[in-house]
């Protein structure tokens, strides 16, 4: 290992316990082939051997000890407080634990610690943590990250994550050491080796992946991500480029060109050459594994700048596209740009979401794509082909300065949208005519529109910005939704009343090099925009939303999290009776279980009756009623997991948020109750 | 929560026997129940703050403050929920004690923290008065966030 880093274990474990190799020929199989005898760890044996369960992106466990009749009987088995994994106590826990072999593995602490933990007791096993130095200090994506990869050939075991410095680690399950033989000492640099010079240095170059990596057929495949895109110090920057590393060696097998190099397919849609400098167009979520098809589905993001594309003119493939890839080779199958020209920072938020389904009576592979502008986008996973039409309808062009507009923007003609996604006087607030009239006074103020209004450049008189929603944090983001596969069913959560402002300023020369950046003229509220401290815009501020894929119809959709102490409390509204309006936030994760739809308020409330807090909530499958509730100390800050261990099923979520540090929380029934 | 409470105490304690000397004649006003609506943080303060948060905020949490796939929101209903009923005290010190990101910066003034305070009461829509926010975490103790206007 490189001396710039510091590696530490920490096993309390007294003996490794080796496991025989005699009898097992996992090791010498060709590279991709499943063996007969290696053992399969799935949701479907009551392990949760990926960050989404599966590879698949579903969040389905097949486990129903816990159900509508004891929900809301759940205890904490045991706690797990990530306050000294780091050098400071987090307050931002996104981590989906994995448990295979009674064993929890986990992400935690502000350097991104791996922590090993007894899945029924809690008890630590090992903790694993690099230390970076300047160029861990330097990570665009800093924190716990989002969670870890599994893999096991029968023989070894092997857990793999990425630091916020952008090492790839791959460690010994059992006793949380690196692996000597993959890359240099445990170690692969993703600095290096990516079909570019990461500028400026390896220290400080941008570029990371908070996400977990996905393992399949013995391939580990890593995105990249960026800091956050609204404002960058330049149109230029380094590319996120998407690579398949060999998991036992660490040897990088593909790369593959988010943004095509010269004579790639592709290429042309950066006019004016500016596929050679503009950067970012990575993926920072999680990406999807198919491995009975061998493909892989890529979740990608905007290129440089989130709000503004002048430096990058044409349909800047594979921006915002979902893309197929040959798992093994890294070839491309088929793509669908979602977005052409993406100036709404309109990411690809969520993992793809395999789900095979019958459409008309045709058994059709689909993968469908959840979204910040609260559309699932449904293709056929084979050929790319929707599996209802979209249709290429025209889109307002903007007047910025040296923009570059895109006519028409594809839209599905099925299913609906589960989330609002764009702005009208219709869509404020109007509790009372008071109200109301104070939402439309700040409203006149920015420009309005439905879905795909362009940015504008912000001025004081007005417009400030154009007021969305679905831009950067509205509809579905990272935590992504869940698919049933008895019912094929998607459960997706979505935040309707996060105002998206999208103005536009000219940068001062030392802040950014960029024609125009992210930001308001004076007088802007920006993302604060109240009335007397309720949202300006009307409930239900946040839903879930069960969509039938094989009759491409919303089945239900309820509103999601207890109505906020604001609007409870309110004087303007004393006497009134509001319906739960569910809670804005896109924090929230849906698991499914075999009776259950699952997933936590993101935000804290203290109703009468109760104390302080958020809870975790369940719904019934077929009709979106709440069938129980248990109270957490804080929002539920990651997806929500599920795992049995001797015949006990546990749930585990990660709890942060305000003033409360991240935690781990295990719940199950109470004792003797199974 | 456990563990914070001692702190807590302890500095309820400091407040008692230290804050009637500090306090001048003008602030000598009964503290409770002050809210984030009794115009507690100065126009001047806010600006002050909003030049720090373009410095060194923004980047992440946007300048309108709407937070970003990594940075959270630091106005309107999702921030407003987490902390309504909060002291301002428990707002400064996750701050304080978290920002920047980057560790190795170190962490942020005091100073600097309550002025971006101020600027982010402003844009959430709290009106500003003649005094500034007060950066002595005894003081911010006693300043409530309350999501819903009186």
């Amino acid at each position: 290992m490189s001396s710039a880093f510091r590696s530490i274990s920490t096993s309390s474990l007294l003996t490794i316990s080796l496991v025989a190799a005699s009898g097992i020929a996992a090791a010498q199989k060709p590279a991709g082939t499943p063996a007969k005898d290696q053992p399969v760890f799935t949701t479907s044996k009551g392990e949760w051997p990926s960050y989404t369960g599966d590879t698949r992106g579903t969040r389905y466990s097949p486990l129903d000890q816990i159900g509508p009749s004891n929900f809301s009987t759940l205890e904490v088995a045991w706690r797990f407080k990530t306050d000294s994994l780091g050098p400071r106590p987090e307050f931002k826990l996104e981590g989906t634990p994995l448990m295979v072999g009674g064993v929890l593995y986990t992400t935690g602490g502000t350097n991104r610690a791996v922590v090993a933990v007894d899945a029924v007791t809690g008890a630590q096993r090992w903790v694993h943590r690099e230390d970076e130095g300047p160029r861990g200090a330097a990570a665009p994506r800093v924190l716990s990250g989002r969670g870890l990869a599994y893999w096991t050939d029968g023989r070894e075991e092997r857990i793999l994550y990425v630091t916020p410095g952008y090492r790839l680690i791959a460690l010994d399950a059992k006793t949380g050491a690196p692996i000597p033989t993959f890359g240099t000492n445990g170690v692969v640099d993703l600095k290096t080796d990516i079909d570019q010079t990461i500028l400026p240095d390896l220290i400080t170059g941008e570029i990371g992946y908070q996400g977990a990596p996905v393992v399949g057929r013995d391939v580990v495949i890593i995105g990249a991500a960026f800091r956050e895109g609204t404002a960058p110090k330049s149109y230029k920057n380094n590319k996120g480029y998407v690579r398949g590393f060999d998991v036992r060696t660490g040897k990088r097998l593909w790369t593959f060109h988010t943004i095509p190099q010269k004579g790639e397919p592709g290429y042309d849609t950066w006019l004016d050459g500016s596929a050679e400098y503009t950067g970012n167009t990575g993926v920072w979520t999680q990406i999807t594994i198919d491995e009975e098809l061998g493909l892989a589905y890529l979740p990608v993001e905007s290129p440089t700048g989130d709000y503004y594309g002048g430096h990058r003119p044409g349909n800047n493939l594979y921006g915002e596209s979902l893309v197929c890839l040959d798992l093994r080779t890294g070839a491309k199958k088929w793509h669908y740009q979602i977005v052409h020209h993406p100036i709404w920072d309109f990411d690809l938020a969520a993992a793809p979401i395999l789900a095979d389904i019958t459409v008309d009576g045709r058994a059709i592979k689909a993968v469908a794509a959840p979204t910040k502008q609260g559309i699932l986008y449904v293709f056929d996973r084979i050929t790319g082909k929707p599996v209802w039409p979209f249709e290429e309808k025209p889109v307002e062009k903007g007047d910025v300065p040296g923009e570059w507009y895109s006519p028409t923007q594809p839209i599905p003609t099925k299913p609906a949208a589960y989330a609002k996604n764009g702005t009208s006087l219709d869509d404020l607030i109007d509790f009372t005519p008071d109200l109301k009239a104070q939402a439309v006074a700040i409203a006149s103020r920015y420009k309005l529109g439905p879905i795909f209004t362009p940015p504008v450049v912000s001025k004081a008189e007005g417009p400030i910005a154009t007021l969305s929603r679905g831009p950067t944090n509205g509809g579905t983001n990272w935590p992504g939704g869940a698919f049933d596969p008895e019912t094929h069913t998607v459960y997706v959560a979505a935040s309707n009343a996060a105002p998206a402002v999208l103005g536009l300023v000219q940068p001062a020369k030392e802040r950014s090099d960029m024609n125009w950046i992210g930001g308001m003229a004076g007088g802007g509220r920006g993302g604060g925009l109240t009335v007397q401290g309720l949202s300006i815009f009307k409930p239900p501020y946040g839903t879930i939303s069960a969509i039938n894929l094989d009759r491409g119809e919303i089945a239900w959709q309820v509103p999601h999290g207890e109505t906020p102490d604001a609007v409870r409390n309110h004087e303007a509204l004393k006497g009134m009776t509001i319906p739960r309006t569910g809670q804005p936030g896109f924090v929230v994760g849906t698991l499914v279980t075999k009776t259950l739809v699952i997933a936590g308020d993101p935000q804290v409330t203290a109703p009468e009756g109760r104390a302080r807090g958020a809870m975790l909530r369940a719904y019934d499958k077929a009709t979106g009623a709440e069938v129980g509730a248990v109270l957490l100390p804080a929002p539920v800050s990651g997806s929500p997991m599920t795992y049995a261990v001797n015949g006990q099923q546990y749930i585990v979520v990660a709890v942060s948020g305000g003033p409360y540090s991240g935690e781990y929380i295990a719940l199950r029934l109470p004792s003797g109750a199974k | 929560m456990k563990d914070r409470r001692l702190p807590r105490l302890l500095g309820a304690c400091v407040v008692v026997a230290i804050v009637p000397m500090v306090q001048t004649r003008s602030e000598r006003q009964p503290t409770a129940d002050r809210t984030v609506w009794d115009s507690v943080f100065s126009a001047p303060q806010a600006a002050r703050g909003e030049t720090a948060y373009v410095k060194s905020c923004s980047r992440c949490h946007q300048a309108s403050l709407a937070g970003a796939d990594q940075s959270p929101p630091l106005a309107g209903g999702a921030f407003l929920g987490n902390w309504n009923g909060l002291p301002l005290s428990d707002l400064q010190e996750r701050i304080r004690t978290t920002m920047p990101p980057d560790s190795a910066v170190g962490i942020f003034d005091r100073q600097l923290v309550t002025d971006v305070m101020a600027y982010m009461l402003k844009v959430n829509g709290f009106p500003a008065g003649a005094s500034d926010l007060p950066k002595e975490p005894e003081r911010l103790k006693e300043i409530i966030v309350q999501a819903a206007k009186p």
